[in-house]
């Protein structure tokens, strides 16, 4: 083991040479690990934004279809000068519960919306709802919009965390026939209410009848959907959240039993497919089914190209780090020519003197690497931060352009017959890509694979520079080496 | 103990062999000088006999043993030790260590043993301090003095030494000699030196010439000054 006394001394003779290899070396593996990190990190995001975004199907009225009629009769009437009225039909709670019924379907929750005029409070009132227009195409509207949900938590507000409940409790499906609501927390302050209170609220539709609301709850709505509100549309504060229910007793007696839409939760991101096309068969032409996928294909394809940096890092640093570490390595033993040839003179064998180099290479592999481990979080985490903040962007844009184009989104927040003017689509789209960048913030963390494969790599690179480098020595006769 | 038999030996670029068919003997006890002209082959005859080198033809054996059966590695590690003009030792260790070193990969009798090396360095004039710093802060003349330290402590029977004194003055070149004389003398191990200058090879035992391709002995050992072991 004379090898290890004779590595070890010179490691330690030569202080400076071998403090700038550890930092080479250390330099190297950072940024090879920083590749490796960032492309498991990605991969990981992908997975979980599968996992996350990919277990639920809306069922809505198909707008496209709907279109396509009120195109149709407006050609056969021949009257130009009328207003084209869009008339969709409301998902029937009887085919609700029948693919409810269906195997590794979880559960669902269904979105009405409608509009009422407040009585005993006042709306809030923001500059851009009191200048705007009534709401277009002439669907009636309030000053409050009313969003029936069977339960709060599992409405898309909530749960995209958009709102959430400050004081008293949500909405659950037992309070389905109730008149039990939750208002938003600026509405409540302005009108000094509180949970345990009642108001009234006269439907715009319908009946045209005045209800008495009881307030169960009180929630916060994210500032951020203000400014995702289109010209005309009603200030987020004063959406009431009631059950779907009450909503649709707002509306009108035709709409009793039926829903704007409804979210089915799936058992697994992986069964979503075999759910739609089955629950497809219960449903006619007039509604629609669709994935809400939108997240997981943002993450996915931001992810991608980040993926793609990550590859590159790693294949670049991995090339130039094997180029430069083994041609210091080379440089290296070629200059202890000399102290090769006094081992050689002295009958130490060939490979105990590789033995040596290897040694010596070794330990600075070992702190190399312990640099890489302890930095290659944070330098990952800078690089991935960078590298996702740029990928968002683009993705967010072509996103918004696609999505844009495409009409009938299926978020229930989308205006129905004799609802509110709602969100406009594009707002929609552009809170969803904002989420989708949120999501793709990349967790980089040191695995032990990612060391592994690190500390492999640079076994790799020093064994196969030493013995480059010294078989050229090592197979000449000492004397010529000794002697030149 | 060290002979050679029908040794000849030619660098392949050049046009004729430096020499041929040399029939040599060297003894135990005995200091012999190699001298001749510079170019004339004195290097290259002491690498083979060092086993740095291979013989174009012809046999050299040490205790009628041929060395390229024992193996020439084996043949460097245990029987024979080199002292060179420079670059002798491992510049980043001190004298201390470049001893132990060489003590543990000859697996001489006393590897391990710091007080044998220590008391070997400090008869040879170093101090504590000196023998364990660096080597490279140390004399040209302290220098060679570590490395004849080290072929007194390691077990080779066969010293060689190419030009031992070639850097140093007068006083540190017959100081030094005296060293190799001790060695032959008092350890009873063969002593083979290369040396240019005529006061080196008279305090030799023998001196061997290397003129026209050919060795002539100039003076043999007395047989008296054997010391048998
Ligand atoms: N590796 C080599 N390849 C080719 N020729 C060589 C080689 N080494 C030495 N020579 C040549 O062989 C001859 C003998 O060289 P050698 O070194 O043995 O001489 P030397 O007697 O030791 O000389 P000096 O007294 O100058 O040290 C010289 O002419 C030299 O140029
Ligand atoms: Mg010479």
């Amino acid at each position: 083991m004379n090898f290890m006394k004779r590595a070890w001394l010179n490691l330690i003779a030569k202080k400076g040479r071998s403090l700038l290899l550890i930092l080479v070396t250390g330099a190297i593996m950072l940024f090879v690990m920083a590749g490796l990190l960032i492309k498991s990190a990605a991969s990981q995001a992908v997975a979980s934004a599968k996992n996350s975004v990919g277990a639920t199907i809306t069922l809505t009225a198909n707008r496209q279809a709907a279109f396509k009629k009120m195109r149709s009769s407006n050609a056969s009437s021949g009257q130009p000068g009328k207003r084209p009225s869009l008339s969709l039909d409301p998902v029937k709670l009887s085919t609700v519960k029948q693919i409810a019924r269906l195997k590794n379907v979880a559960g669902y929750t269904t979105t009405v919306s409608a509009a009422a005029n407040a009585k005993s409070f006042e709306a809030i009132s923001t500059s851009s709802s009191a200048q705007g227009p009534a709401g277009p195409g002439g669907a009636s509207s309030g000053d409050i919009t009313i969003s029936g949900v069977s339960s709060t938590s599992g409405s898309t507000s909530f749960a995209a965390g958009k709102a959430k409940i400050t004081k008293g409790r949500g909405l659950k499906t037992s309070d389905r026939g109730t008149n039990n609501v939750v208002i938003e927390s600026e509405l409540a302050t302005q009108n000094s209410l509180k949970v345990g209170d009642t108001i009234t609220v006269k439907a715009t539709s319908g009946t045209k009848k005045t209800h008495s609301l009881k307030i169960v709850g009180i929630y916060q709505a994210a500032s951020t959907a203000a400014a995702s509100m289109g010209p005309g549309a009603s200030d987020p504060a004063n959406t009431i959240f009631t059950s779907d229910t009450l909503a649709n007793t707002l509306k009108g007696s035709k709409y009793k039993d039926t829903a704007d839409s409804v979210v089915f939760t799936v058992s697994a991101p992986s069964k979503v497919a075999a759910v739609k096309k089955q629950a497809a068969k219960l449903i006619s032409s007039k509604y629609s089914l669709s994935l809400d996928d939108q997240n997981y294909q943002m993450v996915k394809s931001s992810m991608g190209s980040v993926t793609s940096f990550a590859d590159k890092v790693v294949w670049l640093v991995a090339i130039a780090g094997t180029i430069i570490l083994a041609l210091i390595v080379i440089l290296m033993i070629r200059e202890r020519r000399y102290e090769i040839g006094i081992l050689m003179a002295m009958g130490e064998s060939r490979f105990k003197i590789i033995a040596q180099f290897f040694v010596e290479l070794f330990a600075v592999l070992l702190v190399g690497v312990g640099i890489a481990t302890a930095g290659g979080s944070y330098v990952g985490g800078k690089l991935a931060d960078q590298v996702v903040a740029s990928a968002a962007t683009n993705t967010s844009q072509t996103a918004g352009q696609v999505l844009g184009s495409k009409t009938g989104g299926p978020a229930g927040q989308a205006p129905s017959g004799g609802g509110p003017s709602g969100q406009m689509p594009g707002a929609a789209d552009a809170a969803r890509a904002t989420q989708a960048k949120q999501q793709a913030k990349l967790t980089v963390k040191v695995t032990a694979k990612a060391v592994a494969i690190l500390f492999g790599l640079g076994l790799a690179i020093i064994l196969l520079a030493i013995l480059a480098a010294a078989a050229g020595i090592l197979r000449l006769q000492p004397k010529l080496i000794l002697i030149q | 103990m060290l002979e050679t038999e029908n040794l000849t030996y030619w660098y392949t670029n050049q046009a004729d062999y430096l020499f041929q068919g040399e029939h040599l003997q060297f003894e135990p006890g005995h200091s012999y000088a190699i001298v001749g002209q510079s170019g004339s082959g004195k290097t290259t005859m002491v690498s083979l006999l060092a086993g740095l080198d291979t013989p174009k033809a012809g046999t050299i054996r040490i205790d009628g043993q041929d060395i390229a059966q024992i193996g020439l590695a084996h043949y460097r590690r245990r029987k024979v030790s080199v002292v060179f003009q420079a670059f002798n030792l491992f510049t980043y260790m001190s004298a201390l260590e470049n001893l132990m070193t060489a003590m543990a990969i000859t697996k001489a009798a006393h590897a391990g043993d710091q007080a044998f090396a220590q008391a070997m360095l400090q008869r040879l004039g170093l101090t504590d301090e000196q023998m364990r710093q660096n080597v490279q802060r140390l004399s040209g003349g302290q220098q060679q003095r570590v490395a004849i330290a080290r072929t007194m402590v390691c077990d080779a029977p066969l010293v060689v030494a190419d030009e031992p004194t070639g850097n140093l003055d007068e006083a540190n070149t017959d100081e030094v000699i005296a060293l190799f004389n001790q060695i032959a003398h008092e350890q009873g191990k063969c002593v083979i030196i290369v040396t240019h200058e005529p006061s080196v090879a008279a305090q030799c035992d023998g001196v061997l010439r290397l003129a026209h391709r050919t060795f002539t002995w100039e003076k043999t050992p007395a047989p008296q000054l054997a010391k048998k072991g």
